[in-house]
């Protein structure tokens, strides 16, 4: 073994380098900025905690969006899923349209999200975009709503860009499923469950830590939404949409408050730590099986 | 009676899924090749003429022929350098053992964990303290780490898969490490390659704020971040704004339709991980 070591760390080295660049230097920057002072053009002071407290009592927009990035977590590992989970349930009988509706569902998918933001700009655009013209056909002339600059609709215009776009979720349950042995299914039907039943009773339980990992992508990518939200409201009007990601990115390239972006970029990781261990949890994915 | 309602529900299902999937497309191709006073009307109807000077009019006002090559070059770039060098890692992870292992195993998921926003200050630092601001070569290396976990988890475990024979008879055969590395182990993988390749390809096309972090002006910006040079600076030319929202989707949709297998192979292997 001892003569491949030279080979094992000239393997490991591209890696580790791109590692360290990437990832470490930054993290470690993250963490020990976040207890400082630090704004543009002066050296960064430690002030200790100052920075976490501060951001829980005394700052209205941080508080706004990580409420909004929680009930975006919850909406996501919910309906979201869901939706995903009911999709692969029906493409599985793998009708004449399962492959199609397959593909076509991955396109917003594969699509960089900024394009499809864009695309959902002009879809709610109050003069020209497809929603309002399909109400106005319907009847009601003069419907000029703007859905991404009113108060009572941005959150919901917004929630629309991701929410429906669960096609991930139906590939990886989807495949899952196709690893249920026919076997178990026939002596179902033999038993006289229904499909609905066999669905629920047997394909659900055993492609359930398939859906623990799917709600886990769905409610952490909720942590890394900055494109979408950037194209569209920016966060606004006022701070109705705004989230993590954004907030993180107008305190730090915007306000340029280096240590308290920081300090809201630590949040971000807690958070994302404690989504991934009650997920986990929920699911019993630590569990060797059921 | 049930089952026809069944049947009548998972129709509506599937065509709700068809509709919200393809229909903001469609409508955003068809809006590409519409006069303005069409756009304006708000109707649904086909344009009268193809309108296709607006692709020019999108080419003219955005520097979209420059983005367009920029993203072809880190996208390019970053997929070689992330698959060659990172299935180097995945190869000593899968087949050797020694002491300090584990400690790179974790190193090289701990991407998973850390949400991309949070490194946006952090990293922008590193970058400017090092000099590599605004340089293509600086969002090679950043795209390349970003897609580090996924890679070195794909193919790590596509290598845990071939049997060890292949190796042993190589060795017997007095081949080195390297040698059977790069004769024997990597010819068998292509399929874990493909399923990187385009996951990570596709990372580069799309990315969007650490591009816009990252880079300034025009000469090192890629191909998402023309939609927002658009909504800044060309608001009123909506002809030539679907145009270049088709434009940067394009790519990625053609890429999908192709390498499909790949794409979804590779969702299903990534997240296997939990």
């Amino acid at each position: 073994m001892t003569k491949n070591l030279k080979w094992i760390i000239l393997f490991l080295t591209p890696a580790t380098l791109f590692f360290l660049y990437v990832y470490a230097i930054p993290i470690i920057v993250l963490f020990t900025t976040s207890f400082t002072e630090w704004t543009i053009g002066t050296a960064p002071k430690f002030i200790g905690i100052n920075n976490y407290i501060d951001l829980l009592t005394n700052d209205s927009d941080f508080i706004k969006a990580g409420i909004n990035t929680g009930i975006w977590i919850l909406l996501q590992s919910t309906i979201h899923v869901a939706l995903g989970v009911l999709c692969a349930l029906i493409l599985a009988r793998k009708k004449f349209y399962w492959k199609f509706t397959r593909t076509v569902y991955m396109i917003p998918n594969i699509i960089s999200s900024a394009a499809l933001g864009m695309m959902f700009l002009m879809i709610f655009n109050p003069t020209f975009g497809a929603v309002n013209s399909l109400i106005r056909i319907m009847g009601i002339k003069d419907f000029g709503h703007n859905w991404f600059l009113s108060d009572s609709t941005a959150f919901l215009a917004v929630t629309i860009i991701w929410l429906p776009f669960a096609a991930n979720i139906t590939i990886l349950v989807l495949a899952e499923m196709s690893s249920i042995p026919p076997s178990i299914l026939e002596a179902a039907y033999i038993d006289g469950a229904g499909e609905v039943q066999t669905n629920i009773r047997i394909v659900l339980p055993m492609v359930h830590r398939i859906i623990g990992t799917s709600t886990l992508l769905a409610a952490t990518s909720m942590l890394q939404k900055l494109d979408v939200i950037m194209i569209t409201t920016s966060g606004g009007p006022g701070n109705t949409t705004l989230n993590l990601p954004m907030y993180v990115y107008e305190t730090a390239l915007r306000q340029n408050n280096f240590g308290k972006a920081n300090t809201a970029g630590v949040y971000m990781i807690i958070i994302g730590l404690i989504v991934v261990k009650s997920i986990n949890w929920i699911y019993r994915m630590d569990e060797s099986d059921i | 009676m049930l089952k026809y309602i069944n049947k009548f529900l998972i129709f509506l299902f599937i065509t709700f899924i068809i509709v919200i999937s393809l229909g903001p497309f469609l409508w955003v191709v068809i809006s590409s090749l519409k006069t303005n006073v069409e756009i304006m009307s708000g109707s649904f109807g086909m344009p009268k003429v193809l309108k296709l000077s607006n692709y020019a009019t999108a080419f003219k006002l955005a520097p979209l022929t420059k983005f367009y090559l920029n993203s072809i070059i880190v996208a390019v770039s970053a997929t070689i350098l992330n698959v060659s060098l990172f299935s180097m890692a995945a190869y000593v992870l899968a087949r050797t053992t020694f002491k300090a292992k584990n400690i790179f195993r974790v190193m090289f998921s701990i991407g998973l964990l850390i949400p991309g926003a949070s490194l946006l200050q952090p990293l922008y630092m590193t970058i400017k303290q090092t000099g590599m601001y605004d340089s293509l070569l600086t969002l090679i290396i950043v795209y390349v780490a970003f897609g580090l976990p996924t890679t070195v988890y794909i193919i790590t475990s596509y290598f845990s898969t071939l049997p060890r024979e292949l190796e042993e008879s190589a060795y017997i055969d007095g081949a080195g490490f390297f040698t059977t590395f790069i004769k024997i182990i990597v010819p068998l993988a292509k399929p874990a390659f493909g399923t990187a390749a385009v996951l990570e390809f596709l990372l580069c096309w799309n990315e969007f704020q650490f591009a816009l972090t990252l880079t300034t002006g025009n000469k090192n910006r890629t191909i998402p971040l023309a939609l927002y040079y658009f909504k800044s600076q060309f608001a009123s030319d909506y002809g030539a704004m679907f145009a270049a929202t088709v434009l940067v989707t394009i790519p990625s949709i053609i890429v999908y339709i192709i390498l499909q297998e790949q794409v979804v192979s590779g969702l299903t292997a990534g997240a296997v991980k939990g």
